[in-house]
């Protein structure tokens, strides 16, 4: 339930979990097929991490590290900036460039790491 | 004195983690100027180009030493007698030449038991040639001492010889550094050849080898002082008199700040044209009306005719000198200075890094009215006089013109922009190609208000539009209503915000703005807005619920609840069950429960099925969502809104087809609802069919350009539908070309 130490991301990533059930999503699983693992913090990078496992194999967003041995590409950032990075609003490379956005693992699996794989928001 | 305000300036001028003593413009101003306590104590010992008396009561002349001070004439034959202007000058000077003499004594080795003692000494004996034993700073002092005397009477000084003095080569640097100043000074009415003889004999009696002058950094305390003088000095022999040099400095300071051309125009080219520049741009050119328009407030025409006439004489002045002046430089040195070592650290009170125009004009515009205020206030107290009443006149205008954009200045946080600015250049992060530059300046400028609105703790911050032709429409919230029921959304904006500028306490005004920004999907004026609006009445259900529903769009689930809240606490019929004490501490479970409670006790009410449909969209119930804005529709059909809400609701609950019929409902009530075309959209880009959103995004935009939303999904959508010929119409927001070329 929403509680005031709710992630702004926690609602972008249940939608991504859910796009990924859709044509949409399966075609987006189909051209990575990479696995990536984001951590978010609420306000401070290292502090109160939330780990998110986008599994863009098997088409699945689950809590927790991945399971399934290493990741293609670990990210880390503030829960903002992943919203920012995931609608759009800031490029991933400027959020890398800004030591916004951390990253770990193979460089060519996170440039890979696009806005256009996240389903957009709408508004009421 | 008001100039001393103007120059030790206070805390905007000091160097960050310093006092604003140790500030070198402070020191500058100081040594310059002198406490304003001592001034009339220290006039009497200014040498003045009339032979002084050696009469015993030297010190009870008072009168005639401002008068007689050298270079007084030229300010009459531009000033009446009696102007405070020229009162002004010749303070200023005298002033001057005072600092000076404190300088004067502070070379000689302060040891030396008080520097006056020589003055006493010469009013009971008055010789020209002292005494020249004892102790070698004895001797150097007297020494010194003659030298200054043969100024008073524009004599050759005489060389002497000398015991052997010892001095380092420090002080003989000092030595020859001061006296050369001093005698610029001394002999102002004498030519360069007769200043360097005196100089040179000075020199070569101490032993001092004339030429290094100038090499190397100066020693001391005063070094920026030192530079300085050498500069007017210098620039003395062109001009009349080394104050009218620091008064031209200063004139011809101001007529570059008034000329928005040249500012405005070398930011602009340098870092590509951006909202920024423009935005400082049309400020400037408020100033510059800003500056015609305190013509009309001036009672004494003539004294300001005359200010002016001076102002443009000195600014008229073409010499590269006066251009490069040093202290011109210095100020941008300070602030390039700043820019150093600031560099990691967010201080937006110094404006580090954002180069010289930022924190001079920031500077120039908190300190300029207290300045002005200090300055009237002085001059007042002496009489009003029109040079006072125009600067005061003038500052105010240009304050209340300027506000508002100060205040949006300032709230933009310019100093984290700075700061990242100064660190992007720094790391190289952006080459050379003035595109990406601005690009992310503009993004980051835009996370900047992005980030100030959504910050809970801060309020959102209204920014309102550049050239808005409603101001000054007779009634504007009419005009605005009728903009906004004919759905001309962009307009209504306009016409609101005029409206809103005239009153700023009209709630409905910020309301209807509010609403308008939302329809016109940009959430973040929303919030502004709608902030307001709730400021001037907190109880209005409408606003509360738009801060609801905004706050939800943003993700900002504890801002959310605690309008969603607050509208169930402020409703004449559910007040009541909403306790009091539960605002304090919200938990979203007992929100909702109290909510659900609402609904039951009157199911007919469509707004409470809205709240609540608004309330599980926050905890992502979204089936629950749908089923209370169904409910609510089926008691309010025409509700467009509620038809876009529950698109939007459908959208997130990856249920896009359903939400593109929702949308459609809502566009056949309302054609100009820019939301619903945006989240048209997006509906189809979740879809994966990005050129059908293509085309509903560009027509999002073509309604409101400003949708900057609409603006990244398009970019993504662009993209993904392997379009990338189009990215740089996106980029540079050219919308012909995009309408062009995906017509819907």
């Amino acid at each position: 339930m929403a509680d005031s130490t709710q992630l702004k991301s926690d609602a972008l990533l249940e939608q991504m979990k859910q796009h990924l059930s859709t044509d949409a999503g399966k075609a987006v699983v189909k051209k990575l097929g990479l696995v990536y693992q984001i951590n978010i913090a609420p306000k401070k990078m290292g502090f109160d991490e939330v780990t998110y496992t986008v599994d863009l194999k098997k088409g699945e967003v689950t809590k927790g590290s991945y399971e399934g041995g290493k990741p293609d590409a670990t990210f880390t950032f503030k829960d903002d900036d992943f919203v920012k990075v995931a609608t759009g609003k800031m490029n991933p490379q400027i959020a890398f460039m800004r030591g916004l956005m951390k990253v770990k693992g193979s460089l060519s699996a996170a440039q890979k790491f696009t806005p256009d794989l996240f389903p957009k928001p709408s508004k009421m | 004195m008001a100039m001393r305000e103007l120059v030790t300036g206070g805390a905007a001028c000091a160097v960050p983690g310093s006092s604003s003593s140790s500030n070198p413009l402070g020191a500058l101003a100081n040594a310059l100027i002198g406490s304003s306590s001592k001034t009339q104590e220290r006039l009497q010992e200014v040498p003045t180009s009339t032979p002084v008396t050696s009469e015993p009561n030297f010190y009870a002349e008072t009168d005639n030493h401002l008068g007689a001070l050298p270079g007084s004439e030229f300010d009459q034959s531009l000033l009446p007698p009696n102007a405070q202007g020229s009162e002004f000058l010749r303070g200023f000077r005298s002033a001057d030449q005072n600092g000076f003499t404190d300088a004067w004594d502070e070379i000689q080795h302060q040891s030396d038991g008080p520097p006056f003692d020589h003055f006493y000494d010469r009013a009971a004996a008055p010789q020209l040639q002292p005494t020249l034993d004892g102790p070698p700073q004895r001797v150097l002092s007297s020494f010194l001492h003659s030298f200054v005397e043969s100024s008073r009477s524009g004599i050759p000084f005489h060389p002497a010889a000398l015991p052997l003095l010892g001095l380092s080569e420090g002080d003989k640097k000092c030595i020859r550094d001061r006296s050369s100043i001093m005698a610029r000074h001394f002999f102002a009415d004498q030519s360069e050849d007769f200043i360097n003889a005196q100089v040179n004999t000075l020199l070569s009696s101490l032993e001092i080898d004339s030429d290094a002058r100038g090499k190397g950094p100066l020693p001391g305390r005063f070094r920026e002082l030192e530079d300085y003088w050498n500069e007017s000095q210098s620039m003395r022999n062109t001009g009349p008199h080394p104050a009218d040099g620091w008064v031209a400095e200063y004139g011809q300071h101001r007529a570059a700040h008034g000329d928005p051309d040249a500012w405005a125009h070398s930011f602009e080219q340098q870092h590509g044209a951006n909202g920024w520049a423009s935005e400082f741009e049309r400020e400037q050119v408020l100033l510059t009306s800003g500056d015609q328009m305190r013509g009309g407030n001036i009672s004494n025409l003539a004294a300001m005719e005359q200010t002016r006439m001076l102002a443009q004489t000195l600014a008229q002045n073409h010499d590269p000198k006066f251009q490069n002046s040093r202290f011109l430089q210095f100020v941008s040195k300070m602030s390039r200075g700043e820019l150093i070592i600031d560099d990691n650290q967010v201080k937006p009170a110094t404006l580090p890094a954002s180069g010289d125009w930022a924190s001079e004009y920031q500077q120039q515009y908190n300190n300029g009215p207290a300045w002005a205020d200090e300055f009237a206030r002085n001059e007042l107290s002496r009489g009003p006089e029109g040079w006072a009443d125009e600067f005061a006149a003038a500052q105010e205008q240009q304050g209340s013109v300027d506000d508002q954009w100060v205040n949006e200045f300032s709230k933009l946080h310019v100093g984290d922009w700075a700061e990242e600015f100064g660190q992007q250049i720094s790391e190289g992060a952006f080459d050379t190609s003035g595109d990406s530059w601005a690009n992310a300046y503009d993004e980051f400028l835009n996370e900047q208000v992005v980030a100030k609105v959504r910050s809970d703790a801060s309020r959102g911050v209204y920014v309102f539009s550049d050239m808005n032709p409603y101001v000054g429409h007779p009634n504007p919230l009419k005009e605005g209503q009728e903009l906004f029921r004919k759905g001309l959304l962009s307009e209504a904006v306009l016409a609101l915000e005029a409206e809103v500028l005239k009153n700023p306490e009209n709630s409905e005004g910020w309301r209807l703005l509010g609403i308008a920004h939302a329809e016109n999907d940009d959430d973040q004026q929303a919030i502004a807005a709608m902030m307001r609006a709730h400021e001037a009445e907190p109880t209005n259900l409408e606003v509360l619920l738009s801060l609801g529903v905004s706050h939800t769009n943003e993700l900002e689930q504890a801002a959310a609840l605690k309008y969603l809240y607050g509208w169930l606490r402020h409703h004449p019929k559910y007040g009541t069950i909403a306790p009091p004490e539960l605002s304090d501490s919200l938990y979203y479970a007992d929100v909702a429960r109290l909510f659900v409670e609402a609904a039951r006790l009157s199911p007919e009410d469509a707004d409470v099925h809205i709240v609540l449909g608004v309330l599980y969209n926050l905890s992502r119930q979204y089936d629950k969502a749908i089923e209370s804005f169904q409910t609510a529709l089926k008691l309010k059909p025409q509700d467009y809104s509620l038809w876009n809400k529950l698109g939007a609701t459908q959208a997130n609950s990856v249920q896009s087809a359903d939400a593109i019929l929702a949308y459609q409902r809502a566009l056949d009530l309302k054609p100009n609802y820019v939301r619903a075309w945006a989240n048209m959209g997006i509906s189809y880009a979740n879809q994966g069919m990005y050129e059908e959103s293509v085309r509903y995004y560009v027509r999002a935009l073509a309604m409101n350009p400003k949708a900057d939303n609409a603006w990244q999904y398009l970019r993504i959508s662009l993209s993904s539908a392997s379009r990338n010929d189009m990215l740089e119409a996106c980029d540079s927001r050219n919308l012909d070309v995009l309408q062009k070329e995906f017509p819907l």
